[in-house]
This record gives structure tokens, sequence and C-alpha cells, in this order.
């Protein structure tokens, strides 16, 4: 970026951010100014809450892309709690906030466990159902909650001459403390890994995300801000009934608003909600009665699925994007630089790999086994890698060498058999937990989150599952530094701010090394790391590899590229229809006539049979049955 | 002959091609290669209408391509074998191959007759036709993509990495595929990090750095250019037992003996 556009957007971002300033002080200064304006007052401070309540369910189906249809449930589920305290002490609703938000909190959790545990649709429905199983169960248990005939809730102390004032500044400051609880969330590593979670699942909890535990939190974190508010609102309806307190057709105008405003965004929910409440307002007011606001409402959300996909937000930043996209420069691999790049890096490995002290392998793999269908794909697999050694896999195509690596990362369960890794019994665990033991893998085809810069993908994986580490910037002091490194190291340092989607397929997988280094893995796991790197950097990959080795980290290397197994690697591994046909120095692959009948075909062959190469026939059947 | 004058493209963040001017005669295999990211996967989206230039045109026999959309492109006889995966996993293989031929939905005499010759060529078509796509590996997804592009026998085949991730059995496979094909009247157009194995197979070759052509030649030629194979081949022009090269050469001295 040169100088002049760095000042650009630099100046633009200030610009919107005294834009903001400038609405919220003119917000706070409205009551003032017009203070008979109730009418508006009302409608605004019913905006507050719906951008409120928008900001918050983008926590959990903004941040980590999981929908939930049914959020209104922790609005009554606040309400309900402030509102019976308060009837039964009859004492002032107030004081019972926090008490609604951590009722929210609790309900979300627990139903966050039971749902979350799993991937897919069930959350949306689940989300749905417990909406109206409240509104039923509420009406229903009349001792508590007096049931259909509702709660009279306490009437404001104040005097009525202030109308709706403070509930007007009540509902903004609650907003803004929501916006600025969402803001830091995003801020954090907790908020990273949601993104991660969003764009790949699978692909996060091999960095590490313990991608239960974030669901969760995020979906208990998403209720909280709600449920506080349910008290606020109680208190302003000052009756509560459980068909309006549990109402389906706010859940969908908090929908709707987040995805008018731009789903994913900090500032789109909270535009959503002003625009969603001013238009059903008017829709209500000039449209005759009440029905017309459906009608509007679902107007309006076929018009922002078909024009606006993305929400208003992100439409208007990609327009402005675009315009300013035609000056700007785009920088390429620096060929020469990495070619000729002698910067060399220290791993720091957590601790030396209890392998290496009792000279059992890092890694064995007995028996597995795993089958798709009536396809056994991995067949009894009998597998070690040695603490330091750089392991090569071959084999055909459809041998089963990238689903072994998912048996081994735990992305998909084990069929049968056993893996230990460094003394552990590791098949039961949950792919992060493996990642947290030293184990680290890239994928055959890149699996960057496309939508993050580069540098939050390197620093995304986590090494640890320290609760302490999710509350910590993402982006920060040591490992910012770390990240830059790694990229420098992989020779794509400049390259830290571009979003990895816009990278070529060679770059993403450099970047997919520097991030699984950011595990301080004692093993990798590298699927093809030379596909479509340009044979120059293939040598700077082999470096890279080696250089890392020596430094105590172990390789299993699945290639295609002989001339670099044989360079490279030691021993060679040669899996063909899911079962391990040869094992051996790299010497074998030549003189194995299995092997080449199996993988390298004709062309290559069969020398002089080599010593200390597997060839026994009866020896290599014993062993796959 | 396929015609790209002074295109720029780019993906929103700036103009990935910078004035890009490049032309493949009718009947060649040319093969460009570059650094990563020098803009070669963009040159074959551009051609194929997945991305349309910001400047620029590219024509084909005089039919300008670049206001078509990818539909119109496949109209005129340029079928892309993209990058990254791009089958349908819930599909059968034989849906998907297929699939290939939506354009010719309506002949069915026809379309019949075209898969059979593709299941001929390629033989992993017939072999596991009923099994769904998303049960293949990696590298027997690659031959199913270019099985799939064959359907509406191309007069231009784009192709981006067709090694990626092949074993060397199916490396041999899928050049002698591209040879076939081109033998039958196809012109190729192909992006490859295997750089001594496309060349291999192309006729032409094309260096590109920074989104603009650095230098067009013969294959050959190119091949032997020392600067060349020290930037983007990784060594001496004449090969040698580089991890770069991936072509499968007949039995070296095993080391050792």
């Amino acid at each position: 970026m040169t100088f002049v556009e760095s000042l650009r957007t630099r100046t633009e971002g200030r610009r919107g951010k005294l834009a903001l300033i400038a609405m919220f002080v003119a917000l706070f200064l409205y009551p003032v100014i017009l203070p008979f304006a109730v009418y508006e007052q009302g409608v605004l401070l019913l905006a507050f809450l719906m951008a409120l309540m928008a900001v918050s369910w983008n926590i959990i189906s903004g941040f980590a892309g999981y929908v939930s249809l049914g959020h209104s449930v922790f609005l009554g589920l606040g309400a309900y709690t402030g509102g019976l305290l308060a009837e039964t002490y009859q004492v002032n609703p107030l004081w019972f906030m926090p008490l609604g938000g951590v009722v929210a909190f609790v309900a979300a959790a627990l139903v966050g466990m039971v749902v979350l545990r799993t991937r897919g649709h069930a959350f949306v429905i689940i989300t749905i159902a417990l909406l109206l199983s409240m509104q039923v169960l509420v009406t229903n248990f009349r001792s508590i909650t007096n049931g259909s005939n509702g709660v009279n809730v306490p009437l404001p102390f104040w005097s009525s001459d202030y109308q709706n004032m403070p509930f007007y500044y009540l509902f903004l400051v609650l907003l803004l403390v929501t916006i600025a609880f969402a803001a830091w969330i995003r801020r954090t590593k907790f908020g990273t890994g949601l993104l991660a979670i969003r764009e790949d699942e699978d692909k996060a909890a091999a960095i590490g995300v313990n991608t239960t535990r974030y669901k969760v939190l995020a979906y208990a974190a998403s209720a909280v801000p709600i449920g506080v508010a349910g008290v606020v609102y109680a208190y302003f309806l000052s009756f509560l009934n459980p068909i309006g307190a549990f109402a389906l057709l706010t859940s969908v105008t908090i929908v709707l608003s987040a995805l008018a405003g731009g789903r994913g965004t900090l500032w789109g929910p909270v535009l959503g909600g002003f625009v969603v409440t001013i238009v059903s307002e008017v829709a209500n007011v000039y449209g005759g009665g009440s029905q017309s606001r459906l009608l509007v409402l679902g107007l309006a959300l076929v018009l922002v699925v078909l024009f606006l996909p993305q929400g208003i937000l992100p439409a208007v930043s990609a327009r402005l994007a675009r315009r300013r996209a035609a000056q700007q420069k785009v920088e390429y691999t620096d060929q020469t630089g990495v070619a000729t790049a002698r910067t060399s890096i220290v791993v720091t490995p957590r601790s030396a790999p209890a392998a290496e002290r009792t000279a059992a392998p890092l890694l064995e793999i007995r028996g597995a086994a795993k089958s798709f269908g009536g396809l056994r794909a991995v067949d009894g697999v009998d597998l070690t890698v040695e603490a330091g050694s750089i392991t090569a896999l071959i084999g055909p195509n459809g041998s089963g060498k990238t689903t072994l690596f998912n048996l081994v990362t735990g992305a998909m369960p084990l069929g049968s058999g056993e893996i230990w890794f460094d003394g552990t019994r590791i098949d039961r665990m949950p792919p992060w937990e493996r990642a947290h033991l030293g184990l680290g893998r890239t994928f055959q085809i890149t699996r960057l989150f496309k939508s993050m810069t580069v540098l939050e993908n390197v620093v995304a994986p986590l090494p640890t599952a320290s609760w302490g580490l999710m509350g910590k910037d993402a982006v920060s002091g040591h490992e910012a530094e770390r990240a830059r490194e790694l990229l420098d190291f992989v020779g794509l340092g400049r390259f830290g701010s571009q979003q990895a989607g816009a990278l070529s397929y060679g770059q993403q997988k450099l970047v997919e090394l520097a991030q699984v280094l950011m595990l301080e893995p004692k093993m990798i796991l590298l699927d093809e790391p030379a596909g479509g790197i340009n044979p120059t950097l293939i040598n700077r990959m082999v470096e890279i590899i080696r250089d890392l080795n020596r430094q105590g980290i172990a390789f299993l290397v699945v290639e295609h590229n002989i001339p670099l197994v044989l360079d490279l690697c030691d021993p060679v591994a040669v899996l063909s229809r899911g079962k391990v046909i040869a094992q051996g120095p790299p010497s074998i692959v030549r003189a194995d006539p299995l092997v080449l009948e199996a993988y390298l075909g004709p062309e290559w062959l069969p020398a002089e049979p080599v010593p200390g190469a597997v060839l026994d026939q009866a020896a290599l059947s014993a062993k796959g049955s | 002959m396929l015609t790209i004058s002074g295109v720029f493209a780019g993906y929103g963040g700036g103009d990935v091609l910078q004035g890009l001017d490049l032309e493949v005669p009718t009947g060649a295999i040319s093969c460009i290669v570059g650094p990563n990211g020098a803009g070669k996967s963009t040159v074959l989206r551009v051609v194929s209408g997945l991305l349309k230039p910001r400047l620029g045109t590219v024509h084909l026999d005089g039919v300008r391509l670049d206001r078509l959309g990818t539909a119109g492109v496949l109209g005129n006889g340029v079928a892309q074998v993209p990058q990254s995966q791009a089958l349908f996993p819930q599909m059968t293989i034989r849906e998907n191959v297929l699939l290939g031929g939506y354009t010719l939905r309506r002949d069915k005499a026809l379309l019949g007759k075209r898969y059979d010759r593709v299941a001929e060529l390629i033989p992993i078509v017939a072999e596991r036709s009923h099994d769904k796509a998303g049960n293949l590996s990696g590298g027997q997804r690659r031959m199913v993509e270019i099985a799939r592009c064959l359907m509406v026998e191309p007069s231009v085949l784009l192709l981006d990495e067709p090694s990626l991730g092949l074993d060397p059995i199916s490396l041999t496979g899928v050049s002698q595929l591209v040879k076939d094909a081109n033998a039958a009247g196809t012109t190729v157009l192909l992006v490859e990090q295997n750089v001594r194995l496309g060349l291999s197979m192309a006729t032409h070759g094309v260096v590109l750095e920074g989104g603009r052509v650095r230098l067009e030649a013969p294959a050959g030629e190119l091949m032997a250019n020392p600067e060349v194979a020290e930037l983007y081949l990784g060594g001496a022009p004449t090969g040698g037992a580089s991890a770069g090269a991936q072509v499968p050469r007949p039995a070296e001295p095993v080391p050792g003996r």
C-alpha cells in the first residue's frame, strides 16, 4: 500500500467513526431537544431493542454461522424473570437485570450443550422448538406464571411527565454496551475461532479450536444481552403474557434485521434493526392495521434475499472497494526472493516428545480400518512414524492415503483399530485435543479461511485448550510477530493483510504450512506439499521441511513427486487398496515389483533387488490379513 | 486462433492481469508457466467467462468471448477443467460426466454416444460409473473432471493444473489424454506447475509474470532457456535429479547399489 492509499483508507475509516459518534450524540440529545416527541421516542426505543437483539443474534448466527430462529425466547425469559420477581416482592424490576442475563445464559448453555455437539440443521429446529415450548410451558405453569392471565409488573417509579424518556436512555445504553460486547468478541481469539467455525468447521477443529465449547459459549453469550434487555422490556410493557413475550414474529424480525443490515458484520445488524423497525412502524401507521406489517416484512425479506444477499452494509462497502480497486497495486510471490532466501526459523517444540526418551514410535497406527458403504478405504493399516523421521506415504490415487490422514487427525471416526501418538491413545479424542498434543496437518486441497486475511489465518491456530487464551486479542504482540516471521519464512511476508481467498493456490499452500507451524507441533502430516507449487519453490519447501525436521519435528508426507520423496524421506511406506504393501528405505520404491505394478507403472523398470527392502510376498500377505 | 488482447482483470483487490496479450494458434498445446500468484489461473478464468475482464478483449476465430458469460463461451466450444474440486459429490460418476453434456441434453442419442466414447477413453468412468463422486480420491476426481469436459468435444480445452494430485501412472494417462485430444483437433491452453511435464506436452510455452507475458517461445526452446530453468524449473536446463522434476524417467541407478 502506498502512502497516499493508506492515508485515504485511514481518513475514510476516521470519517466513518466520526459519523457514528455524531449519530449516537444526536440520539442522546434527541429527547432533550424534543422532549414532547413521545411517539417518536417510543419508536426509537423499540428500534434500539431490535438492534440490540440483532447484534446479539449476530454472535452465534453471524460470526459462528449457526442460525437461531427462536432468539426472542431469551427476551421472554428475561422479561418473565424480572416481571415475576418484581411482582412477587413488589420491588423495582431493574434490580433483576443481571439475573435476567444469567437465566438466559444458563438456558442457552444447557440447550447448546445438547444440540451444538453435532452439526447441521438440528440447531435451527431446536431453537424454534425452544421458543414454542417455553410459550406452552409458561402458559400452563399457572401456579408460578399465572398462565395466560399474565403478570402485572410494578409501574415505573418516576413521574409520568417523563413518559418513556428513562426507557429510551436505558435501551440506548444497553445497545451501546451490546455493540461493545460484540466488538470485543470479534476482536478476541474466541471471535476468530467462531469465524473459523463458520468458514470450515473441520479445519477449525484441526487447528485446535474446541468447536463444541466455542459454539455453546457463543450461543450463551448471544443470549445474555437479550436476557438483560428482557427485564427492562417487562418494566416498559408493565404487563406480560406468554403469547406476546415468546412471539415467533419477534424472532423472525431479529433475523430479518440482521440479514438486511449485513450478517456477520459488526454494524450491519444495528443498521438493520433501525431500518426494519421504522419500516414496520410506517407500514403499521400508513398501511392500515398490523396485518399489512406482516406483508411488508415478508416482502422486505424477499427483496433482501434477491437483491442484497449480503445485506446493505456489505453491499455498500463492496461498491466502495470496487471503485478503489482499480488504483490498487497487486503483489506477487517474491519468486527470486523466496528461492534465494536463507532465513531460517527457530521452532521451539513445546516439550521433547516422550517418544524420544522411550524410543517408542511417535505415531503408531495398529490395524486401522475404515469403510465407506461397501468400500474398504483403509483396510487394516499398521504404520509407525519414528520421532525425528520424515516418513513418506505413497500409493496410487484412491489407495486411502488421505483417509488415513483423516483418521489420524480425527476428521473422521476410526472404524476399528488403534492410534497412539506420543504415548497417548488418540483415536477417541476430538480433533482439537489431538492438535493440542502437537499433531498438525495440511490439506491436499488447501483449506484456508478465505474471508480472513492471511495474517488472521496464520494466528488462528490454538496450541492449547486454555480458557484464558480465548479472551486474548486475536492478532497481538508476540503471536502476531511470530506469525509474520513464519510468513517471511515461506516468502509471503508482504501478503499479511490480503484476503486469503485472493491468493493463488500455491500461495495458499505455503500459508497453510505457516499456519500449522503456529501449533508448535511435534509432528506434521503433509498432504501433497509440492502439489501446485512452482518447482523452484518446491526446492525451497524441501529445505523448509529439512530445517524443521532438524529442529525435532517429525513428518508424515503424502506426495506423488517421486524424486522429491526419494530425496527427502526415509523410510517410505507404500499403500495400495487400503493396505500397506511395502515399507522400508527409499530404495524399496524402485526395487519392489508390487510397488512398481501398483504405483509407478511400467515406465519404471524394475531394478535389481535392494538389500533391506521388504520383498517377501508371504510376509506381506500375512501382515495384511 | 484464440486471441487475448490488452486484458486487465482481478478479484476486487486490484488487477491480477495487467495488460495481457496472448495468442494461442489453432491446434496448439500452449502451456502457461510462472511463479505462484502470477495470474496463470486468472487467464483461464477470463477465457472461460468465469471472470469478466475490466478492460481488454478475448476473441476465438473472430467471435468475441469476453461478454458472453460462461454459458455462451461453452456454446462456442471452450471448456474448462478447474483447479479445485468441482464434481458434485452426491451424484454418481455417470451423472457427473453426463452433466458435462448438459448443453446436448435434447439429443439423447448423441449424449449416449459421447458418454461411451469418454468412458472408453478414461477407464475410471466406466469402472466406477455408479459410485458417488464424493467417494473418489483426489486424483480420480481429476480424471472424471477431464472426462466431463470432453463430453462437449470442445474446440478449446482449458486445463488448470491437470497433474495436481495425480500418481505417476495417472500422470502418464492424463498427459496421453491431452495429446490424444489435441491430435483429434482440440486446441489446448493449460496451466501447469509441474513445468517439465507441462512443457513436454506442449508445443508452445508462455512465461507469465506480474500479470503480463514475459516470454513466449516454442516449448522446447523454453525448456532449454537457462534463465527460465533457473527461475521456474528449479535447476539446470538439462534436468538432473532435482526434486522439482516429476516426469517419470525410466530406471535410474538406485543409490547405494
